[in-house]
């Protein structure tokens, strides 16, 4: 089992008229993988999981999910996956209850044991209607939904937007566990924090084009920073412009502003060597900015 | 004042008013076609009770038959259908959809936003209004009939502040409640209740005066087409709008607007209240959810109730007695009566129960009916899902795209099958009460027969819904097919030359064999089912191949 990727998608390809949604899309997700992906509104992640989903069919290319192909063995894979899509929409008129007994009843077999504990550890209300639910809590009744069957791939569509930062953890938690047991979880997102938490691989993908498939740990180290450090004393510009992969400081007085890519470690004990530090504010560059560093020109090569 | 609010709410709903009121000027067309053949000296003998039902005035003449009982019955019906549709859904349906508070949102206050709405209905139907008017003077002309004389401006004056009056009132419930099916019901079941008050209550002794507690009696009561406007009734009719619009001013800005929540209906109260909640939870929760088909069903089952309930007591059980109310002289009558008027209502001699119930039910309420709940049915199937971004979600599930579109048209035999039998119930029921004697296994031929018709066309908007995925598509694809079949079966027959291609209308299959006087004909029953199931396929086939729609 091991050997052999649970989603594979081959030169997975989508146009619509004109217009190139996704173009030559190349996945190889093992087992007990978690799996981001990553990128901006617009850039095809939805038309990928569509796809892998068979709601849509691809123009050129083909996917697979464990081993068998997306179109020919729909049925067959859906027996086998948990799905959330993004900008969930449930029927209004009925419970949370009554949702999940709908699809229960359309694939059978649902322990309900586990949708009650699912349901404490998001702390969800199922006797009211979905559409009296606010969008936080109806998104917790689409996770149910897709972790109610215990199955082995999850595909995940901005599953955690809407929920407060409590419930998001609560989720993170859950999807590592999952893993944990050996299932995988394919995971979208237009944040970077949120992938840099949970998954192991990221993909990135922007324009319809996979543009880097990284480890976290190595995307971490990418990460451009803003850092804000505050001295108890005036501090040199010339001093941090000096320092590798610093750029655009500025300097006020006791305080020090600028743009970072590298090792934290590294510049903060190079920096209390030196100064008084008193106090550090770091903001996460967004991920446009990230692009434009790193990716720029592999997106034209890919 | 609000020009976009006002433009909008003309763009959502001009399309449906200018398929309204083209296929009435294309009746009026084919009505006056008719009428212009026919013996005059009828309409001296016509007996009251069914001129009042049509709407004719008395000193009937060619032009006054045709605008009478196309204007004044279907002509205002749909109208106030129209104004009923727009009042109800102005201020409701934006809070359903949750768009209410964007839009609120803006610098406008509630009141603005509902005179904005309320005048672009005034405006809708001002030029649906006109445009009947003029139509008639286009058809006469084009026809060569005579209508100078006949107050065609009075009575299209009368249409118009009619249909306002009832929109308005829906508005003003709409406003109060925030409840459109609310709105809608209850507007839509004064407008039946009045109809046949108006129409009825003159025949019972010392009852006649209170047919003006009706609002319908101060549309047609003065007979317009012939005797103009009456300034008194119209103006009956405009403080009821004043009230309305005040009514609705105040309603709306007194309340707190709904969130895009889902009301609380008897079922819910019922499922929280410890003594009923252990059946209705199984009833209203798992029962409702066991199924794709039986979701489906739940999910129309205000539509079906209303409409099955029409069909029963208002098409059923009243037109039995409704009979006997008619003179004998009708039964010399209708011998005059030349086949090609009696086809363009469906047929049917009046001056036997069958021929009258044929006329009043089975000829064009019946389809409608049919077609109303198969085609909602129908259309929604597929691209109602797909609409409302559920399809996604429901087809993650191990079930093939092709089990879905057979169990949606499951629900949509059931709902058919439905309302055919409440039919069945209500003219066998209004047979029995008004001693008419029909065969009851005839009225179920043809009630069998209606419900594989409006199969066909709720068959086809499936086929719409699953090839497209837009669901005004498939409602205005399947109207537009069916009026077109409609005027075909209607027409064609009546040229010897071009009468053999009625049969390429499905119309032809429902009523050419007579089914109320001969009973069930089983090879047109055949060839009805088999559309039907011929279009199930093809939407089966049609949505398996497609991309499903990313709405939103």
């Amino acid at each position: 089992m091991n050997d052999q990727p649970v989603i594979y998608t081959e030169g997975l390809t989508k146009h619509y008229g004109d217009v190139r949604a996704m173009v030559d899309l190349n996945l190889d997700i093992r087992a007990g993988e978690i799996f981001g992906f990553l990128g901006p509104n617009g850039a095809g992640k939805t038309t990928a999981i569509r796809t892998m989903l068979d709601e849509i069919r691809p123009t050129i290319g083909r996917a697979s999910i464990l081993g068998m192909d997306t179109h020919d063995k729909a049925v067959e894979i859906r027996r086998h996956i948990g799905y959330m899509p993004g900008d969930l929409a449930m029927y209004p008129n009925l419970t949370g209850k009554d949702t999940l007994t709908y699809f229960a009843n359309l694939r059978g077999g649902v322990d309900w044991s586990y949708v009650d504990r699912l349901a404490k550890r998001l702390d969800a209300d199922l006797s009211k209607k979905v559409g009296d639910l606010s969008s936080g809590n109806r998104q917790k009744v689409g996770l149910i939904q897709a972790f109610m069957n215990r199955p082995e791939v999850f595909i995940m569509d901005e599953p955690s937007s809407g929920l407060d930062p409590l419930i998001q953890r609560e989720f993170q938690m859950m999807i590592r566990e999952v893993a944990n047991e050996g299932h995988t979880v394919f995971l979208s997102s237009h944040t970077l924090s949120e992938v840099q938490r949970v998954a192991d691989r990221v993909g990135i993908i922007r324009h319809g084009k996979l543009v880097a498939v990284e480890i976290v740990s190595e995307l971490r180290s990418k990460a451009i920073r803003r850092i804000e450090l505050d001295f108890s004393g005036p501090v040199e510009a010339a001093v941090f412009k000096a320092f590798p992969g610093v750029r655009e400081v500025s300097v006020e007085d006791h305080r020090v502003v600028f743009s970072y890519d590298g090792k934290m470690e590294v510049l903060l004990r190079a920096v209390m060597d030196r100064y008084d530090l008193l106090d550090i504010r770091t903001q996460e560059a967004d991920l446009e900015e990230i692009f434009l560093t790193y990716y720029h020109d592999e997106e034209v090569t890919v | 004042m609000l020009a976009n609010i006002f433009t909008k709410t003309i763009r959502d709903r001009w399309l449906g008013v200018a398929i309204a009121t083209g296929s009435l000027a294309l009746l009026l067309l084919f009505a006056m076609s008719m009428y212009r053949n026919l013996d005059l000296g009828i309409y001296a003998n016509m007996p009251e009770a069914f001129r009042a039902i049509l709407g004719v005035p008395a000193e009937a003449d060619v032009g006054s038959l045709a605008i009478g009982v196309l204007f004044s019955s279907y002509g205002a019906w749909v109208l106030v259908g129209l104004m009923i549709a727009a009042g109800s859904a102005s201020i409701a349906s934006e809070e359903r959809k949750g768009t209410i508070g964007l839009l609120l949102g803006n610098p406008k206050s509630r009141t603005n936003v509902l005179v904005s709405k309320a005048a672009s209905m005034v405006l809708l139907t001002g030029l649906a209004a006109a445009f009947l008017w003029g139509s008639t003077y286009l058809v006469s002309g084009v026809l060569d009939v005579e209508i100078t004389g006949m107050a065609v401006g009075a009575l299209s004056l009368h249409m118009f502040v009619n249909a306002l009056f009832y929109g308005f009132l829906a508005m003003a419930i709409g406003a109060w409640t925030g409840n459109r099916g609310t709105a809608a019901g209850a507007t839509a079941g004064l407008m039946f209740v009045s109809i046949f008050a108006v129409g009825l209550l003159p025949f019972i002794e010392g009852w006649e005066n209170v047919t003006k507690a009706f609002p319908w009696y101060y549309f047609n009561g003065s007979e317009p087409l012939i005797n103009g406007i009456n300034w008194g009734h119209i103006g009956v009719l405009f403080t009821g709008i004043a009230l309305f619009v005040i009514a609705a001013v105040i309603g709306v800005n007194r309340r707190d607007l709904r969130g895009q929540n889902v009301g609380i209906t008897l079922l819910d109260r019922l499922r929280s209240n410890p003594m009923t909640q252990r059946v209705v939870n199984r009833l209203a929760g798992s029962v409702r959810v066991s199924r794709i088909w039986i979701k489906t069903l739940s999910e129309h089952q205000a539509l079906l109730i209303i409409t099955g309930f029409v069909m029963f007591l208002v098409m059923g059980v009243m037109i039995g007695p409704m009979f006997n109310m008619m003179p004998a002289e009708l039964m010399d009558m209708t011998a005059d009566f030349p086949e090609a008027l009696l086809a363009a209502f469906g047929g049917g001699d009046v001056s036997t129960p069958e021929g009258w119930y044929q006329l009043e039910t089975f000829g064009l309420m019946a389809p409608i009916a049919l077609m109303v709940v198969t085609i909602a049915v129908g259309a929604r199937a597929l691209a109602g899902e797909e609409e409302r971004r559920t399809m996604g979600l429901l087809l993650a599930n191990p079930i093939k795209r092709s089990k879905v579109v057979i169990e949606k048209a499951w629900a949509m035999v059931i709902c058919a099958i439905t309302v055919g039998f409440a039919t069945f119930a209500g003219v066998a029921a209004g047979s029995l009460l008004g001693g008419l004697g029909m065969d009851i296994g005839n009225i179920a031929g043809t009630c069998l027969l209606v419900t594989l018709l409006g199969l066909v066309f709720g068959a086809l908007a499936l086929a719409l819904s699953a090839a497209m995925g837009r669901g005004k598509v498939a409602v205005f694809g399947s109207i537009g097919t069916a009026t077109v079949f409609y005027l075909a079966a209607s027409l064609l027959p009546l040229s010897e030359s071009v009468a053999g291609y009625a049969k390429w209308s499905p119309y032809y299959y429902y009523l050419s064999s007579d089914p109320l006087l001969t009973g069930m004909d089983w090879g047109h029953g055949a060839i009805l089912a088999g559309l039907t199931l011929g279009l199930v396929v093809l939407s089966v086939v049609l949505f398996q191949r497609r991309d499903l729609r990313q709405v939103g």
